[in-house]
C-alpha cells in the first residue's frame, strides 16, 4: 500500500511539513510501520506533481524556507475530494497479498517428505507468542486507558494486530482439524497428523506476518 | 521459580471401561505458579475441562497426582477436598456460575459462609471483592437482574474473594461479547499479576494471550507449550511495507 | 387440521407426550401415583370391609330364619314395616295406634299363608354360673333337628338336642371349658351338653341351644317374644302386609332377596331418619379428602410441566396454541390418573379381603360373604382420576400462559404473582370469619354454617398462600445460608411450593379445628361431671343381679361380713352404712317420697350417692352423708332427738315430714300407696348439691316402714387407694361374689376415646404434613441440581445437601402449619358454641346457660406448628442423600 492517501489526510488536518507528518504517522499509528523521511518526501513531490498538495506559499522558491529550513505543504482542493474519496470507499479484497504462511502450507501437503502437523504446531505457537506480546502491550502504557484520540487509534492498531494474529491461528487450528479428518479418510493425504509427541518448546524460526496482510 | 501453586504430576484420566473407554487425560503434567496465568487451549474432545476438575478436586485422577500448594489433592477425601475448594481454589464456569437465589454479595460470599464465618464478616469480606471487580454498587441486586458479563465478574469476586491462591476459569468469556470478554480477563490479570495462580481454560486464541502461558491439548496430551517473550521483541525489522 | 378422528386426535399427542415424560421421571410419576393411589386404595379397602362386615337383607337370612321362608313375629295390633323389620336404618317396623291389641295365635298365619307348617324359636340373654363366675349367655329354645332350622346354628361335635335336658353349646363355651358330657344350668335347669359348634350370628359371646320348652317357664315368663320359622311357598310382600294387618311382624326371604320398590312402602316410614346429616357429613369428609389429594399432587404436575416447559415453549413459538400445551399437561393427570385410579382401585379391594380376618377380630358377629359393591370402587376410582385431572389444571394453566421469551431464554423461576388472588383470598378469609359469626348466633344448624366457614376459610387461606410464601422470603436476609436459600428458591418456585404449602395449612387447619372441638367438648363434660362422692372416697356395694327365675335375693348378711372382712383387711377407716332395703324378696320395689306439709312442690331434683336405697338408717350422722358444720350439727341433734333428717334442695323450715311409701311391682307397672305417715324432721337445705339418700332416719323411726334394714354400702373416706390396690381390692370381692362392685371417685375421667381420638388427629396431622413436605422436598431438590453442583464447585460439604433439604421441609412445614393453625382457629372457636352451649331455656329449673367452653390443646397446636415442623425437616435431613452433584461438563 503506498502511504499517499495517509499523507493527504493528515495534511487535511492542517499544513505541515515532511518530518511533522512522518512524526504525526507515527505517532497515531503506534510506530507499528516506521516510515523514513524519504519515503515521506518522495510522496509527497508526487502528489504535488499530481496536483493533491502545494507548498504553502506557493509563489516560488524564494519564501520556501521558515525558520528550520522546512517545505511546508498543503492540501489543494483535488486533494480533499481524493482524501474524501478514499474516507468513503471501503478497502477493496480484490486482490488478496501473497501470505507466506498460505503458500508454505499449500506447498507442505502437496510436496513429500514434510511433516505438516508439526509444522503447523510450531506456527501455532509463534505467533501465539506474538500474540501474547501483543496483549501485553495492550494491557500496559497508552493502549491501556487511552485518554486520548492518539491513544484510542494505537489501541485500535494493536487490536488489528490481535485479530490478525488469532485468525492465523484460528485457521491453523481449522488446518489441523480438516487434515487429520482427510488422514482418517483415508483420502489422498499421505501424512502430517499422526499423534505427535509432547514437544515443549520450539526451535525453528517462526514466520510472524503481522500486519501483512494490509 | 518457587513451588508450584498447582501441580499435576503424570496424571490420568480414564472415563469408562472396556470398550467405552475413554480416554480424557493421558499421563499430563502441569505446573501453575503464583503470579502466573497459564492458559489451556485444544478442540472439543482434548481434555481441557477434565484438567480443569481435577485441578480443583471435583474429579479424582486414575492415576497420578495432584497437588494444590503442596497438598496431594486425592488423600484429603471429600471433606478435604470441599474445604480446599472454599478457602484456596476458585471457580468461575461459562455460564449457570451463581446461585439465583441468592443476591450478588450473597453469592460472593459463599465459600466464606459456607466455611463457617459469621454473616457480617463473611458480607464484608464479599463487598470488598465486589469493589475490585467494580460492581459494589450491584451488590444487592439478583442474577436475574443483571447482565451476562456483570454475572461474570460477580463469579469472579466469588472466585478471589478472602485471597484465594488459585483461580480455574473454564471459558469465563463464552457467552460473552469481546469487549465484556477483555474485561473479565483484565480481572483475572490483575489478580494473577497480584499473586494468585491461574489457569484459564479457552477456545479462543486472543483470550488465551492473556496468559504468560499457553498449553495447547488434544486427545489428552500437552502437544505445545508456547511461554512468555519479552515485549522488545515484538517488533521485527521487516514489518512495514 | 384434518378433522378424521375428531378431537380425539388433538389429544393423541399429548398423550404420548405425557407417558413418555411419565416413564422417564419415574421418580415423581411413582409419587404423584402413590399420592393419587393411595386414598383409592384406602377408601376401596373400607368399602369392601365394610359392606362384607354388614349382613344385611338377603346375606342374613339363613342366620335369621335358617330354612324357613319366613320369620313371623306375634306383636298384636296393626302392624306397619319396611322389607326388612330389622334395618332400623329404613324404618324399622312399628303398631299404629296406641295400645297394641292382642297377640295373634297361628290361625292368623295359616289364614293367610295356607296350612303351613312351622317351629318356634325363643331367645333371651341370661346369666349363667360357670365356675366362679357367672357369664352372659344366648339362650335360645329351638329345634335344630328340624329342617327348618337348618342353618341356624352349625354342628361340629357331638349332636343336636333331643331331649328337654339336653343343649348345645358354641365354641365360645367350649374354649372357656365345657366339654361334651359336662353340665351346665341355666336358670333351675341342668342340661346336659351333647353337641358343640358355630351359631350363626354370634361370635364371641356363649350360646346355649336346647328343645323348646326345656328351659320352663321362667325363661317364657323372662321372654316371651316367641318366633315362628314358617315353611311353605315363599312369603311374598302381598302376604306380608295381609299378615301386617293381622298383628304379624313378618320377615320374609323372598322379601329381602326382592324388595318392593319404595312407593308401595306405608308412608309412615320415613326414610329421612338421619340419612340426610350422615350424607351431608360424608360430603364434608370428601371435599376435604379431594383438597388434599389436589394438594399434595399439584406440586409433582407443576415440576413436570415445567420440565417440558422448554418444549412448550418451542411448541408455542413455532405456533402452538395455548390449548395445545394446556393438554400436555392435562395428559400427563390423565395418564397417571388413570393408572394410579386403577391400581389404587384393584389393590383396595385385595387389600379389603386381606384384611376381613383382623377386621372379624374386632366384630361380635360373623361377617357376610365376601361383598364387593363395584359401584362404589368405581366412584372411588373416578374420585382419584378427578383429583389427577384437577392438580393438573393449575400446572396446565400457567403451562399454556407461560413466558416464552424466558423460557427460551434459560430463565428459571416463575412469574411474579398475581395480585387478584390474594385478594380474593383475603375476601374469602373474612366470608369465612363472617359465616363463623353467624353460625355461632343461630340456634340450630349452626353448625352446619360452621362447616361452610371452614371450608370458605381453607380454600381463602389457599389463595393467600403465595403472598406469604413471598413475604417469607423477603424477610429471609436474615437467616442463616441454608434457610436463606430454601426460603428465597421456595419463593422463585411458586407453582411447586405453593401446593406443598396449602396442603400442610390445610391439613393443620383441620386438625386444629377438630382438636378445638374435641378438647372443649371435654371440658364441658368435666366442667359439667359431678362426682358422686366426695374425691378420694370409696364405697364398696352389693347389687344382687337377677337370675331368670324371679326377683333378685337380697344380699345375705353373710356376704356382707365377708365383704366387710376384706375390706377391713386392705383399708382402715371403713364405715358400713345401713339402709332400707329398695327391693323386697317377693319381688316388689319401694319408692319413699319426702313431702313438707303443706307444700306439694318436690325438696330434691335428684340425689343418688351409689348407695343401695334411698334412705340412710342411722343414730348417728354417717360420714357418707356429707354434712359440716351448722348442717351437721343439726343433722346430728335432729338424729340424737330421733327425728328424721331430710335434704332439700330448697329452703324448708317445718318440723315434719309427710312420709309416703309406694311400692311398686317387678315390672314397674301398677304402683300402690302401701302407708303414709307423718315424722318429726330437720330439714338441711343443701343448695345445688346432690344429696347421698332423700333422708337420714333413726332406727326407731325406721321401724315404722315395717320393710328390713341391711347394709347399704361400705363407706370408704379416704381410703388412699392407687390404681393397683383399687384392683386388688376388686378382685378379692370379686372371688366373694360376682355381684361386688368397688367405686373410688377420682374426679372426672377423661374417657379412652378422647385421648385416641386427640392421637389419632395428631397422628392423621402428621402424615399430611410429612407427606406434603417430603412431596415439597423432593420435587425442590431435582430441582435445584445445578445450585447444588454450584454449591459443590464452591465447596461446600457433602452434608450441605442435607441441610438444604431439611430447610425446604422446615420452610414449607412451618409456614404452614403456622398458617393452618391460625386459620383453623376461626371455625374452632366458632364451633364450641353450637357444641357446649346450653342456653338457659334447655336446662329445665336450674336457669342459668352453661357455656360455651372453649378448651384450646395448646399442647397439639404448638406440636403442630414447632415441633412437627421441626421433627419432618430432621427425618427429611436424615434421609436425604449426603452427595452433592458434580459439576460434569463435556468437552
Amino acid at each position: 500500500m503506498s502511504i499517499r492517501q495517509a499523507m493527504l489526510a493528515l495534511l487535511e488536518d492542517g499544513p505541515m511539513y515532511g518530518y511533522q507528518l512522518r512524526a504525526e504517522f507515527e505517532q497515531r499509528t503506534g510506530s507499528t510501520w516506521p516510515l523514513n523521511v524519504g519515503q515521506v518526501y518522495t510522496t509527497l513531490s508526487r502528489l504535488e506533481r499530481d496536483g493533491l498538495v502545494e507548498q504553502v506559499d506557493g509563489e516560488g522558491a524564494d519564501h520556501a524556507a521558515d525558520e528550520g529550513g522546512h517545505v511546508i505543504y498543503r492540501v489543494t482542493q483535488a486533494g480533499r475530494v481524493e482524501v474524501s474519496e478514499w474516507f468513503t470507499t471501503p478497502v477493496p479484497r480484490t486482490q488478496p497479498p501473497r501470505d507466506e504462511l498460505a503458500i508454505k502450507l499449500a506447498l507442505a501437503v502437496t510436496v513429500s517428505g514434510v511433516d505438516v502437523g508439526t509444522l503447523i504446531q510450531r506456527q501455532r505457537s509463534a505467533t501465539m507468542a506474538a500474540l501474547q506480546d501483543y496483549t501485553r502491550l495492550k494491557r500496559s502504557g497508552r493502549a491501556a486507558q487511552p485518554d486520548q484520540p492518539e491513544d484510542l487509534a494505537w489501541s485500535l492498531v494493536l487490536d488489528a494486530l490481535v485479530f490478525d494474529a488469532e485468525a492465523e491461528i484460528r485457521w491453523l487450528d481449522h488446518c489441523e482439524a480438516r487434515l487429520r479428518r482427510a488422514a482418517v479418510d483415508g483420502s489422498g493425504v499421505r501424512r502430517g497428523t499422526a499423534a505427535p509427541d509432547v514437544a515443549a518448546g520450539s526451535t525453528t524460526t517462526p514466520t510472524t506476518t503481522p500486519g501483512s496482510a494490509r | 521459580m518457587s513451588a508450584p501453586v498447582l501441580h499435576l504430576d503424570g496424571v490420568t484420566r480414564i472415563h469408562g471401561e472396556g470398550d467405552t473407554e475413554v480416554h480424557a487425560l493421558r499421563c499430563v503434567s502441569f505446573r501453575a505458579h503464583a503470579g502466573e496465568l497459564v492458559a489451556v487451549m485444544g478442540p472439543s474432545g482434548s481434555g481441557k475441562s477434565t484438567l480443569l476438575t481435577l485441578a480443583g478436586g471435583l474429579d479424582q485422577p486414575t492415576r497420578g497426582t495432584v497437588r494444590i500448594e503442596g497438598e496431594d489433592v486425592g488423600a484429603l477425601g471429600n471433606a478435604g477436598r470441599a474445604r480446599m475448594r472454599r478457602t484456596s481454589v476458585g471457580y468461575v464456569f461459562q455460564a449457570f456460575n451463581l446461585i439465583p437465589a441468592l443476591t450478588a454479595v450473597e453469592n460472593v460470599a459463599l465459600p466464606r459462609e459456607l466455611d463457617g464465618e459469621k454473616s457480617r464478616a463473611a458480607r464484608r469480606l464479599a463487598m470488598a471483592a465486589l469493589e475490585e471487580v467494580g460492581i459494589v454498587d450491584l451488590a444487592d441486586r439478583f442474577p436475574d437482574t443483571m447482565s451476562g458479563g456483570q454475572q461474570q465478574r460477580v463469579a469472579i469476586a466469588r472466585a478471589v474473594v478472602g485471597e484465594r491462591r488459585l483461580i480455574l476459569a473454564d471459558e469465563p468469556t463464552g457467552a460473552l461479547d469481546t469487549d465484556t470478554g477483555e474485561e473479565i480477563l483484565r480481572l483475572l490479570r490483575a489478580r494473577c499479576d497480584a499473586g494468585a495462580a491461574g489457569v484459564l481454560v479457552t477456545h479462543e486464541a486472543r483470550h488465551a494471550a492473556w496468559a504468560d502461558r499457553v498449553v495447547f491439548l488434544r486427545d489428552g496430551v500437552v502437544v505445545d507449550e508456547s511461554g512468555a517473550d519479552p515485549v522488545d521483541d515484538l517488533l521485527a525489522p521487516e514489518v512495514a511495507r | 387440521m384434518s378433522r378424521s378422528g375428531g378431537w380425539l386426535a388433538g389429544w393423541r399427542p399429548a398423550l404420548k407426550l405425557a407417558r413418555r415424560d411419565a416413564l422417564r421421571a419415574r421418580g415423581r410419576s411413582l409419587l404423584v401415583l402413590l399420592m393419587i393411589a393411595l386414598p383409592v386404595l384406602a377408601v376401596s379397602a373400607a368399602a369392601v370391609v365394610q359392606a362384607t362386615a354388614d349382613v344385611s337383607g338377603i346375606e342374613g337370612a339363613d342366620r335369621r330364619m335358617g330354612a324357613a321362608e319366613a320369620r313371623v313375629r306375634p306383636v298384636g295390633g296393626a302392624v306397619f314395616q319396611s322389607p326388612d323389620p330389622e334395618d332400623y336404618g329404613a324404618g324399622g317396623w312399628g303398631t299404629e295406634g296406641e295400645s297394641a291389641g292382642p297377640v295373634p295365635s297361628y290361625d292368623a298365619v295359616t289364614a293367610v299363608l295356607g296350612d303351613v307348617r312351622a317351629i318356634t324359636l325363643r331367645e333371651g340373654w341370661t346369666e349363667i354360673p360357670l365356675g366362679e363366675r357367672r357369664v352372659s349367655v344366648n339362650a335360645r329354645e329351638v329345634d335344630l333337628r328340624d329342617p327348618l332350622a337348618a342353618g341356624l346354628f352349625t354342628i361340629t361335635a357331638g349332636r343336636a338336642a333331643a331331649a328337654a335336658d339336653e343343649a348345645v353349646v358354641n365354641d365360645v363355651l367350649v374354649e372357656r371349658g365345657v366339654a361334651l358330657g359336662d353340665t351346665v344350668t341355666v336358670g333351675d335347669r341342668e342340661l346336659e351338653v351333647v353337641g358343640s359348634g358355630v351359631h350363626a350370628t354370634i361370635r364371641d359371646t356363649a350360646t346355649v341351644d336346647v328343645l323348646p320348652d326345656a328351659l320352663g317357664p321362667a325363661f317364657a315368663d323372662y321372654t316371651p317374644d316367641v318366633d315362628w320359622l314358617v315353611g311353605g311357598d315363599a312369603v311374598m310382600w302381598s302376604d306380608v302386609l295381609a299378615l301386617n294387618r293381622s298383628g304379624l311382624l313378618v320377615t320374609s326371604r323372598a322379601v329381602l332377596a326382592d324388595p318392593p320398590p319404595v312407593h308401595e312402602m306405608a308412608e309412615q316410614m320415613g326414610y329421612d331418619t338421619g340419612y340426610g346429616d350422615a350424607l351431608a357429613i360424608i360430603a364434608l369428609v370428601v371435599t376435604m379428602a379431594l383438597l388434599e389429594v389436589v394438594l399434595l399432587a399439584g406440586p409433582a404436575f407443576a415440576v413436570s410441566a415445567r420440565r417440558q416447559a422448554r418444549s412448550l415453549a418451542l411448541m408455542a413459538a413455532t405456533g402452538g396454541t395455548p390449548r395445545q400445551a394446556r393438554r400436555v399437561v392435562l395428559a400427563s393427570g390423565i395418564v397417571l390418573g388413570s393408572l394410579a385410579a386403577l391400581a389404587g382401585a384393584v389393590l383396595g379391594v385385595v387389600v379389603g379381603w386381606a384384611l376381613l380376618p383382623l377386621a372379624q377380630r374386632w366384630s361380635g358377629e360373623w361377617f357376610g360373604p365376601l361383598d364387593v359393591d363395584w359401584r362404589i370402587v368405581a366412584v372411588v376410582a373416578a374420585f382419584g382420576l378427578l383429583s389427577a385431572l384437577l392438580a393438573a389444571v393449575v400446572p396446565a394453566h400457567i403451562a399454556s400462559r407461560q413466558d416464552v421469551v424466558a423460557v427460551l431464554a434459560g430463565r428459571r423461576g416463575d412469574r411474579p404473582p398475581s395480585a387478584r388472588t390474594p385478594v380474593l383470598g383475603v375476601l374469602l378469609l373474612v366470608a369465612g370469619v363472617a359465616l363463623s359469626a353467624y353460625g355461632v348466633s343461630a340456634s340450630t344448624s349452626g353448625h352446619w354454617f360452621i362447616a361452610i366457614a371452614a371450608i370458605v376459610s381453607v380454600l381463602g387461606m389457599i389463595l393467600v398462600v403465595p403472598v406469604v410464601v413471598a413475604l417469607v422470603a423477603r424477610l429471609a436476609r436474615r437467616l442463616p445460608l441454608a434457610l436463606r436459600y430454601a426460603a428465597r428458591d421456595a419463593a422463585r418456585h411458586r407453582t411447586r411450593t405453593v401446593p406443598a404449602v396449602a396442603a400442610v395449612a390445610a391439613t393443620v387447619a383441620g386438625v386444629v379445628t377438630l382438636g378445638i372441638a374435641v378438647s372443649s367438648d371435654e371440658a364441658q363434660s368435666e366442667a359439667s361431671y359431678s362426682p358422686s362422692l366426695p374425691l378420694g372416697a370409696a364405697m364398696v356395694n352389693v347389687f344382687p343381679s337377677a337370675p331368670m327365675n324371679g326377683s333378685p335375693e337380697p344380699v345375705s348378711a353373710a356376704t356382707w361380713d365377708e365383704v366387710g372382712a376384706a375390706v377391713r383387711a386392705r383399708v382402715d377407716d371403713v364405715e358400713v352404712v345401713r339402709g332400707v332395703q329398695q327391693q323386697a324378696s317377693d319381688g316388689s320395689y319401694l319408692s319413699v317420697d319426702f313431702r313438707e306439709p303443706g307444700d306439694r312442690t318436690p325438696l330434691l331434683e335428684y340425689w343418688g350417692g351409689r348407695l343401695d336405697g334411698s334412705l340412710v338408717v342411722a343414730d348417728t350422722v354417717p360420714g357418707v352423708a356429707g354434712l359440716e358444720g351448722e348442717a351437721l350439727d343439726a343433722a346430728e341433734s335432729a338424729l340424737a332427738a330421733g327425728s328424721a333428717v331430710v335434704f332439700a334442695q330448697r329452703p324448708a323450715d317445718a318440723d315434719t315430714v309427710r312420709v309416703r311409701l309406694d311400692s311398686y311391682d317387678e315390672t314397674g307397672d301398677g304402683g300402690s300407696t302401701v302407708r303414709r305417715l307423718a315424722w318429726p324432721a330437720t330439714y338441711v337445705d343443701v343448695g345445688g348439691d346432690t344429696p347421698v339418700v332423700q333422708a337420714l332416719v333413726p332406727t326407731d323411726l325406721a321401724a315404722e316402714l315395717d320393710h328390713p334394714v341391711g347394709t347399704a354400702g361400705i363407706y370408704l373416706p379416704d381410703p388412699g387407694l392407687d390404681e393397683d390396690a383399687q384392683t386388688d381390692l376388686d378382685e378379692a370381692l370379686g372371688g366373694i361374689t360376682a355381684d361386688a362392685s368397688l367405686y373410688v371417685e377420682r374426679g372426672y375421667q377423661a374417657p379412652d376415646e378422647v385421648v385416641v381420638v386427640q392421637l389419632v388427629l395428631a397422628a392423621l396431622g402428621g402424615v399430611l404434613m410429612l407427606g406434603g413436605t417430603l412431596t415439597a422436598t423432593f420435587l425442590a431438590l431435582s430441582d435445584a441440581r445445578p445450585d447444588l453442583a454450584t454449591l459443590a464447585a464452591v465447596g461446600a460439604a457433602p452434608r450441605t445437601r442435607r441441610g438444604i433439604a431439611a430447610s425446604y421441609a422446615l420452610v414449607v412445614g412451618f409456614v404452614g402449619a403456622l398458617l393452618g393453625a391460625v386459620v383453623g382457629f376461626i371455625p374452632g372457636i366458632a364451633i364450641t358454641w353450637p357444641l357446649t352451649y346450653i342456653p338457659a331455656d334447655q336446662l329445665g329449673s336450674s336457669g342459668e346457660a352453661t357455656g360455651p367452653y372453649l378448651d384450646v390443646p395448646w399442647l397439639l397446636v404448638l406440636g403442630l406448628v414447632v415441633a412437627l415442623p421441626l421433627v419432618t425437616a430432621a427425618v427429611v435431613g436424615l434421609t436425604a442423600r449426603s452427595r452433592l452433584p458434580l459439576v460434569t461438563r463435556l468437552d
